[in-house]
């Protein structure tokens, strides 16, 4: 029958496409946008939300992903980045609270497995690892980098 | 590399290069268009298989194109992207043929899938046809060959091959409104929602004919969500 046919090939197309992995970013300032055109570019299916439809003018002119305006902390908005879908949502707002609730719902509502959240604060970060929410604070990176680079120079 | 193109109609950069990468493992040529004008420019290239076509442009709107192409090229299959949400307009668009929605955001695999699920219906053979899946993918053949009443046929068959699953009555449900049968659409949609409540366009139908003087768009089932088990 034509659709057996039709499954096997399906399959077999996306195993090839395998690794591209389906990705939500919440806020396109300027962590957000280089996020989204940094994986866009490498070839994942991207889905990148802001409040302000200007925010998307940082994307690239290769961006091939979607723009969904609207506040992520509603989860309207949410749903309508698919992120139920999603293999990877990346907190990237610019208010660590609003990361860190759009963390938890994207968690334990949609039942996102990898969830990243940006933290401008580094002594917040132990808030949210036990709420079981990875973090990136580019505080914390920026601060280790001078001092691991001095430390080298003595 | 195949013979045949697809033609990819959106008014977005970055849809017409997100759908460009998403087909390219497919093997078919793609080629672009950003607006009604441009599209209908390209009908006359005999090569091309398949559009997809989003249906909120500036200009000339989505179903104005759609039924340029019905007119011109009804050989032509036709997939619908719309906006979250906003399924307006479905019921216009299955009268000109296009039966298959897909909603924004979707994944490479969700087009792909739908693409292969599309142009596979015209190998369809109906004397073969036994099973549920079959029934139904020719039943969405026949919209695409405007022949509703042989669509409304094939649903039916679907439906008593298994009475327990949505999508048939949905679709049931979509004919009846499409030949102006609004009673027997509600009842269809109604069957449907008793079948699988979490089936949405069901139930947004149903809503939709039984508030607001049955006049909101029309609610077909697109990639996004389909059941994850039909995979």
């Amino acid at each position: 029958m034509g659709i057996c046919r039709q499954t096997t090939k399906r399959r077999q197309v996306n195993r090839v496409m395998a690794k591209s992995l389906f990705i939500v970013v919440v806020g396109c300032g300027r962590l957000g946008s280089l996020l989204a055109n940094g994986l866009s570019g490498q070839g994942h299916s991207v889905v990148v939300i802001d409040r302000r439809a200007e925010a998307f003018d940082d994307l690239s002119a290769e961006f091939s992903g979607f723009k969904v305006v609207g506040d992520a902390v509603e989860s309207e908005t949410l749903r309508k980045a698919r992120a139920a879908d999603a293999d990877c949502l990346i907190a990237a707002a610019e208010e660590d609270n609003v990361n860190l609730m759009v963390a938890q719902v994207a968690k334990d509502v949609f039942q996102v497995k990898w969830v990243i959240a940006r933290v401008a604060e580094p002594a917040r970060e132990l808030a949210y690892r036990q709420l079981n929410i990875e973090t990136v604070s580019p505080t914390s990176l920026a601060g280790d980098y001078v001092l691991r680079s001095l430390a080298q120079d003595k | 590399m195949k013979d045949q193109k697809i033609l990819v109609v959106d008014d977005e950069k970055n849809i017409r290069l997100s759908l460009s990468q998403a087909l390219a493992p497919l093997g078919w040529p793609v080629e672009t268009a950003v607006n009604g004008e441009e599209a209908l420019g390209k009908l006359d290239d005999q090569s091309i298989l398949l559009i997809i076509l989003d249906l909120r442009m500036p200009g000339m709107d989505g179903i104005e194109v759609l039924r340029r192409v019905s007119e011109l090229r009804p050989d032509i299959r036709v997939i619908i992207v719309t906006a979250y949400g906003t399924v307006e307009r479905a019921v216009e668009a299955m009268k000109l043929g296009a039966v298959d929605l897909i909603q924004k955001p979707f994944s490479p695999e969700q087009i792909r899938d739908l693409t292969q699920q599309v142009l596979a219906r015209d190998q369809l053979n109906e004397d073969k046809a036994a099973d549920y899946q079959t029934h139904l993918e020719l039943a969405k053949k026949a919209v695409g060959e405007r022949n509703f009443k042989g669509a409304l046929s094939h649903a039916q068959k679907a439906i008593a091959l298994d009475p327990y699953r949505a999508e048939a009555f949905n679709l049931v449900g979509c004919l009846h409104e499409v030949l102006h049968q609004r009673e027997d659409a509600i009842k269809n949609y109604r069957m449907a929602y008793e079948a699988d409540p979490s089936y949405a366009p069901a139930r947004e139908n149903l809503d939709r004919l039984t508030s607001h003087g049955g006049r909101g768009p029309i609610s077909w089932e697109s990639a996004g969500k389909q059941r994850k088990d039909d995979k």
